[in-house]
């Protein structure tokens, strides 16, 4: 149900709470997915006039898991607080006294639900902490990660049932890694969906047993943070050592995860610093380059009055990786009505080369002597077709 | 008939069944009655000691924790329409109190073949509900309870008549929220009542067109703050068992009810509250064993006298054969003693005897009338008339073995 639809629906003094939940509902530290809702219905009889929907059912993104909770107002009473009905989770009660927002329940407010929403999330946080207890090996991993200030405070636990015919216990932890990727150029965050949200990448540890014998990691990162450094599959993390412990395994994801930002980075200052040194051993040479990403760069050269264009691209981890070299004619065309032209790698490269020197050998490789048979295939090959 | 006592029993295949009737009454005092019936169908009644706990905890209630005691919530189907109807004619959720009854039964089951298995039963029965007008009115946004409020919503009902309360919502699950668990807690605290229910009514349509509703209802009783569905038995309704209409009336607690009752139970109740044929039925048992020992003590008295009268011919007969013994080498002489003895017993009993025509055998006619005839003719007549017949007497009725009689057919 999209957040219209459900906003059309919904009694109209009940709508601006629920418009501030669907429209700025991020809780949790899966901040990428919004709060949902759904199974919109009325406490009201048929009689009654529409929009009445008064009642639905809220899906809350933690830890991995998605908590539908019913949230039940009344429409002929929309002064009145909300009752909730946790789902499956029938032993969770919440302390009152915990939450403010109900206690003082203000129905003018409208972002009075959604703070009774992150103050209940919280009860449940807590709540699933508690039940951590059945398994001293997990609660240990719990405190050990309590105490670290960069995990402890960024963590949602969710414990599973236990199963009554086995016993065994299992539980996820959810962990926002505390990673930097403000330095992440803008060009490579920019392509994503609307709205991305905060940058974030969060490390999933599932314990499958309560001995922890079948631990299964897994990052996900925000789309704009996955489109920068490529998908999670493109970043492999190491597996869960066997008797290993979070507090050792996390740390170790985290600077893997650092060092790809911090490539990216150096990458992207490569790839400018190469482009800037082109631009000034060709400045009248140079057709048109791209000014944002550094990605590209296109330079219309001359060798014994004949004229060629030389595109130069660079890939995503350059200076690791090698730029190409696109050699195309201005004069002739392919059988498939393409401007004839002819990629060269093999050329002098080092990554250890600052584009200075990168642009100098460049040159040297499309107007030396040396390299003079690309141009004059080039050349040949283009009067062939010309006489053809 | 065996003797029983209550911590051992000595009477085999005695089933013993206990009906305890526990009236929750504050400050919380309980009695237990135990009916036995024995092996020869009498009845006895013990009671059972005081039982008393707090409220303040589950924990500390004795038969909680004794045995598994089984809730069941007993509605009439007459309260059930009425909850249904409220909510149907109301555009909002709606909420009220519940008042009843309830009480614990306790079932003791003894045989040779088992142990003791002792099965609790816990019985609410719903006889009134009473609306709030509005929501959430005897409690806050956090479920504290009101209690000048909830006295106000009763009215001029009685506290201890409110074993609950209830909340119909319209499209929604079937299960407590958390307000609702909230306020139940506080609820119980208030009333100082550990045990109530909470009946949730959730009706919902069925088809798009709104043609057919559906509602579903459930209780709930809180056990160590954990919400356990408990049956809901409407009367009457359901599958038609042979037992279901005697197992156990409702009460009632209407006032007409109670008047018609005390206007017309004398004519079938006594003083003692027993039905008035039961009186007689015992009272002519009662004549019944008195007769029945009157007989018995004239059949003791008889064998005794039977008894005496043996040993009396059992002395005599060691003493004749004593004498017989001593005269029997007397010879012949002592022989005619006997004969003579004979003879006078014979003259005896004929001078006793003879006159009395009741002890005489006599010939009947046809008609059956007495044909009249001569006395005793002498000791001889008198032995051979106890053998055969003298000739010129007609035979009597009897015939001997072996010859029939011939019937004459008369002529007229």
């Amino acid at each position: 149900m999209s957040p219209e639809v459900a906003l059309h629906r919904i009694s109209p003094e009940l709508r601006p709470m629920l418009c501030s939940v669907v429209r700025d509902g991020r809780v949790g530290l899966d901040s990428t997915n919004c709060l949902r809702v759904t199974d919109l219905k009325t406490g009201c009889t048929s009689l009654t006039p529409g929009p009445c929907c008064d009642r639905f059912k809220l899906h809350i993104p933690y830890a991995g898991e998605t908590l539908k909770w019913d949230i039940i107002f009344n429409a002929q009473y929309p002064e009145l607080p909300p009752d909730f009905i946790f789902g499956e989770d029938a032993e969770f009660l919440p302390e009152p006294s915990e939450l403010p927002h109900l206690v003082q329940w203000d129905a003018g407010d409208p972002e009075c639900l959604l703070q009774l929403v992150k103050e209940l999330i919280q009860q449940y946080h807590h709540y699933q902490c508690q039940r951590l207890r059945e398994s001293s090996r997990l609660l240990f991993e719990y405190d050990s990660l309590l105490e670290d200030p960069n995990y402890g405070r960024n963590m949602e636990i969710y414990a599973g049932r236990k199963n009554s015919w086995t016993g065994e216990f299992s539980a996820r932890f959810l962990l926002k890694l505390p990673v930097d990727f403000s330095n992440i150029p803008v060009y490579l965050l920019k392509d994503t969906a609307l709205d991305p949200g905060e940058d974030v990448a969060l490390l999933s540890v599932s314990f499958e047993d309560a001995e922890a014998t079948q631990v299964f990691p897994k990052l996900f990162l925000s789309p704009s943070i996955e489109h920068a450094l490529g998908d999670s599959l493109a970043l492999q993390i190491p597996a869960f050592p066997s008797g290993g412990c979070l507090i050792d395994y996390v740390p170790q994801v985290c600077q893997i995860l650092n060092n790809k930002v911090q490539y990216v980075i150096q990458g992207y200052h490569k790839r400018r610093e190469y482009i800037a040194a082109f631009l000034s051993h060709f400045g009248m040479g140079v057709v048109e380059y791209d000014a944002e990403g550094f990605t590209k760069l296109t330079l219309l050269l001359m060798w014994k009055d004949f004229c060629f264009l030389v595109h130069v691209d660079l890939p995503l981890y350059f200076p690791r990786d090698q730029p190409t070299l696109t050699f195309q004619s201005v004069y002739h065309f392919t059988n498939s009505g393409q401007l004839y032209s002819q990629v060269q790698v093999s050329y002098p490269y080092s990554p250890r080369w600052d584009g200075n020197e990168m642009a100098k050998r460049a040159n040297y490789c499309a107007c030396a002597t040396d390299n003079k048979d690309v141009t004059e295939v080039v050349r040949s090959h283009s009067v062939a077709k010309t006489e053809t | 008939m065996s003797s029983y006592n209550k911590e051992t029993y000595v009477c085999p295949n005695v089933k013993k069944q206990s009906v305890g009737c526990l009236k929750h009454a504050p400050p919380l005092a309980y009695t237990v009655s135990l009916i036995m019936t024995d092996c020869v169908g009498k009845t006895h009644v013990f009671t059972a000691a005081m039982l008393r706990f707090s409220s303040s905890a589950d924990s500390l209630h004795p038969l909680s924790t004794s045995s598994m005691a089984e809730p069941t919530v007993r509605m009439s189907g007459i309260v059930l329409a009425s909850l249904m109807f409220q909510h149907v004619n109301s555009d909002s959720d709606v909420e009220g109190l519940i008042l009843g009854e309830s009480k614990f039964e306790e079932q003791i089951t003894i045989s040779d073949s088992q142990a003791d298995n002792i099965h609790i039963e816990e019985i609410y029965n719903i006889q009134k509900h009473i609306a709030c007008h509005r929501l959430n009115h005897f409690y806050n946004s956090v479920g504290e309870v009101n209690v000048d409020v909830v006295k106000n919503i009763l009215a001029d009902n009685k506290q201890e008549r409110v074993i609950g309360w209830y909340r119909q919502r319209r499209n929604s699950g079937q299960q407590m929220t958390f307000r609702e668990k909230l306020v139940h807690e506080k609820l119980k605290a208030s009333l100082s009542n550990p045990h109530m229910i909470f009946v949730l009514l959730t009706p919902s349509r069925v088809t798009a067109a709104g043609a057919t509703h559906r509602t579903e209802y459930a209780a709930f009783i809180s056990r160590s703050r954990q919400f356990v569905n408990v049956p809901v038995t409407v009367t009457n309704l359901g599958l038609l068992e042979q037992l279901a209409y005697w197992k156990v009336s409702a009460p009632c607690s209407a006032a007409g009810y109670h008047l018609t009752m005390k206007k017309h139970s004398s004519k079938f109740f006594s003083s003692n509250g027993l039905l008035r044929e039961v009186n007689d039925v015992n009272t002519m048992n009662d004549s019944l064993q008195t007769e029945l020992q009157k007989a018995c003590r004239e059949v003791e008295e008889s064998e005794r006298l039977v008894e005496t009268l043996q040993a009396e011919v059992s002395a005599l007969r060691t003493r004749l054969s004593e004498k017989n013994q001593q005269h029997g080498a007397a010879g012949d002489s002592d022989s005619q003693h006997p004969q003579q003895q004979n003879v006078r017993l014979q003259e005896a009993v004929r001078a006793l005897l003879a006159v009395s025509p009741l002890f005489h055998s006599q010939t009947l006619t046809l008609d059956a009338f007495p044909v009249p005839e001569l006395c005793c003719r002498g000791e001889r007549e008198a032995e051979v008339s106890t053998e055969t017949p003298p000739p010129g007497r007609k035979r009597t009725r009897g015939t001997p073995a072996g010859r029939h009689r011939k019937r004459r057919k008369s002529n007229s």
